[in-house]
């Protein structure tokens, strides 16, 4: 208990600082102000809500949602971001996008009238400035924002928070949207507006004539719309260049030179010198977990081909398994481009073209290639990466939560026995594909996302369990609960919660070294 | 609190399992303490976790500690700190997969260069026995090398559920007779071996210090 009182005690300290902190977020929408963490952050001391500190918050808050409203008002912004996007745009294509708009909306608002009539009262206004969300959604949305209102006394904050609320993304989602395991909006048929207006801001970006890439990592932070999660994707990798000119050529060039490497190094797999290699590749693939993607032959063929490829040309790692993991989000989103996400699931993959296959493969190599570029020391000899990341998940356990960290200890559970493969696959074995995809989302939105950010979603997900840990009571039921733990329901606003609270971790310790040493 | 651990059973045994990648080794374990068999598990990475419980003769009950590990060489660094306190070490092999037989050797000696041999039972696994027509290391051949390293051999078969048992029974029985026979030195601060009377200090306290408030 008394640990608890010195966390809350921590929390409320840094809690402080926390809507100063605001700017530096990736993505307008990004989750500090979660009412849940919202929530977390107001409880220490329990002051009652009206006191002149809240007050404070509030208006700081304020400035908050106004530096950073552009992500989900759709009234005044918008006219900025088509004067912004007049300058470099066609504005036949802005004008068509916007009916695009414009007609979804009306359609929803259609859909939803009878739905609307009999919503309460003092919804009325909200709905007229607000979209509605689908699946009686505004049920959740009203509750979520109403748990945060009560210690908010006045009209503007409700009004802020409820904004708030609809601007997270994922947090209410229906079960209906959950059950179709989306990956981040619901089918088109059931876009809100609020999912119509922030695919359309990802289309304006991407539209060019060159692609804002900080605008579009700020979009991108709190989830990218399926449509355009592809092209997103190669371009927060750092595979496509922001020029819309450029990137045609860009792809034809990299598509060849993989298919050179190909041609230069595939033969050599039976070589004495890489059979391992190319033995160990070729066992690992079928004993994958790929979940919707069937593995078949062809698939089965391509990983082998990239990982190989990769391999060979990153001596200094080689192929370690865990990498083989890392192909599957990239292959199953680069074939998204060609089908419809929900057909994935048995989708016969050689059923497309080869040059389609081939141009998924090219693309799916250099982006895996990126992201391992920059955690490559997780795969090197003694793999310091993941032994230095270990120790500092520890060490920053030890200090966001130090009842589970001590209850670990006092089991003797060593985080390397369960954290290791959280580092080893980037959480990949404890998550579902789909969460992966979400996270990866913003993994390639943050600056480092894979390395460093992962610590903290790493911190963020074990402290998540802490209910479930500090019941349990030795270490072999420790163990197994955090070999297994059960996330197989686990959808997008699940992996929202833990981005937003793994975002205040890295605030509140990043550049606070002095957080770590004990 | 401290004998919590211990306390449903008379003590415990920490088991590590090694071999080459694709073995069987996860497939072992899974038959054994789940009796449950998957064509194709993921590849384990790092180190993985089991546990059961054995009656042995007696009417003593064993806690095993199970230690399933990544076959691939990257990650020995990380295995390796497990060979340290572990009692027992299952050393398997593919019967279909010359090589894997040939680095038993390997695993071997991977231990004894971390571990004093006088602490550990090893038992030799000739997993796999169900593909008989695809066999590339002979019974004799395998109890061969076996005795020429001091252990027992048996041959396995998690799909077919062969002698699972009786492979964990045995080196369990082993390492029991070991400690009867005062065969296995216990030491302070090994953990390869958890005995009720050894376990009720407690030597968290002095780990904990008052959290300094961070400064920054």
């Amino acid at each position: 208990m008394a640990s608890e009182g010195g966390r809350k005690q921590f929390w409320k300290r840094s809690g402080s600082k926390v809507p100063g902190s605001i700017q530096h977020v990736y993505g307008a929408q990004h989750p500090p102000f979660d009412p849940l963490l919202h929530g977390t952050l107001m409880k220490p001391g329990s002051k009652p809500p009206t006191t002149p500190v809240k007050l404070k918050k509030v208006s700081t808050f304020q400035e908050f949602e106004s530096n950073t409203s552009d992500a989900w008002d759709l009234g005044d912004d918008d006219d900025e971001l088509f004067a912004m996007a007049a300058e470099n745009l066609n504005t036949d294509v802005v004008m068509e996008t916007a009916n695009k708009v414009i007609q979804n909306h009306s359609k929803l608002q259609e859909q939803h009238k009878l739905q609307e009539e009999q919503l309460q009262e003092d919804q009325s206004v909200q709905s007229a400035d607000l979209p509605s969300v689908t699946y009686g959604d505004k049920r959740l949305v009203k509750s979520v924002s109403e748990s945060h209102t009560s210690s908010s006394a006045d009209g503007v904050s409700e009004y802020s928070s409820m904004q708030r609320s609809q601007s997270l993304p994922h947090a209410p989602t229906a079960p209906v949207e959950r059950e179709m395991a989306d990956h981040n909006t619901s089918p088109t048929s059931a876009l809100t507006e609020r999912e119509a207006s922030r695919l359309d801001k990802f289309k304006q970006l991407l539209a060019g004539p060159n692609t804002n890439l900080d605008e579009l990592r700020k979009l991108s932070w709190s989830g990218i719309p399926k449509q355009v999660r592809p092209i997103t994707w190669k371009l927060l990798s750092g595979y496509l260049p922001a020029n819309v000119d450029r990137r045609e050529g860009t792809l034809q060039r990299k598509r060849k030179e993989y298919f050179a490497f190909i041609e230069q190094y595939y033969d050599s797999r039976n070589d004495e010198s890489h059979q391992d290699t190319y033995r160990q590749i070729h066992i690992d693939i079928p004993r994958m977990n790929t979940e919707a993607l069937r593995l078949q032959p062809k698939v089965t063929e391509i990983f082998e081909r990239i990982l190989f490829i990769w391999a060979i040309r990153h001596p200094a790692s080689g192929y370690v398994q865990g990498i083989n993991d890392l192909v599957t989000p990239f292959f199953v989103i680069f074939v998204c481009e060609y089908i419809a996400e929900e057909e994935v699931e048995n989708f016969d993959v050689s059923s497309l073209p080869e040059e389609v296959l081939q141009n998924i493969e090219a693309d799916s190599y250099w982006c895996m290639s990126k992201l391992l570029d920059g955690i490559q020391d997780n795969y090197t000899f003694a793999q310091p990466g993941i032994q230095k990341k270990v120790k500092m998940l520890e060490e920053l356990v030890s200090r966001i939560d130090e009842q589970v960290h001590r209850h670990l200890d006092r089991h003797e559970v060593k985080y390397l026995q369960f954290a290791f493969r959280w580092m080893n696959n980037l959480l990949m074995r404890e998550v579902p594909l789909r969460c992966t995809i979400r996270l990866w989302d913003t993994y390639q939105s943050e600056p480092e996302g894979f390395s460093h950010f992962h610590l903290y979603v790493c911190a963020a997900f074990l402290v998540r369990w802490r209910k479930e840990i500090l019941e349990e009571r030795d270490f072999q039921e420790l163990l197994i609960f955090l070999q297994n733990l059960p996330t197989m329901h686990w959808g997008n606003e699940d992996i929202s919660v833990l981005l937003a609270e793994a975002y205040r971790l890295k605030f509140a310790f990043a550049d606070a070294p002095n957080h770590y040493k004990k | 609190m401290a004998g919590s651990e211990a306390g449903k059973g008379n003590g415990g045994f920490r088991i590590i399992l090694l071999g080459d990648s694709t073995v069987g080794k996860s497939s072992l374990l899974r038959c054994y303490t789940e009796g449950s068999f998957i064509p194709a598990p993921c590849p384990t990475v790092g180190v993985e976790f089991y546990s059961k419980m054995m009656d042995l003769p007696p009417g003593i009950k064993v806690k095993l500690q199970l230690w399933d590990t990544a076959g691939q060489e990257r990650f020995r660094c990380i295995t390796r700190s497990f060979y340290r306190n572990a009692v027992g070490v299952l050393l398997v092999f593919d019967m279909t997969n010359r090589k894997s037989f040939e680095h038993i050797t390997e695993w071997y000696h991977e231990v004894a260069s971390i571990q004093l041999m006088e602490k550990v039972v090893f038992l030799l696994i000739g997993h796999k026995s169900d593909l008989k027509s695809d066999c590339k290391v002979s019974t004799e051949e395998a109890e061969g090398l076996a005795a020429s390293l001091g252990m027992g051999f048996i041959e396995t078969s998690a799909k077919n559920n062969t002698n699972v048992d009786l492979a964990f029974q045995t080196l369990t029985n082993t390492i029991y007779e070991a400690l009867k026979n005062k065969e296995i030195d216990l030491q302070e601060g090994w953990d390869g071996v958890k005995v009720i009377h050894k376990k009720n200090c407690n030597p968290q306290k002095k780990k904990r210090k008052t959290q300094e408030k961070c400064l920054c």
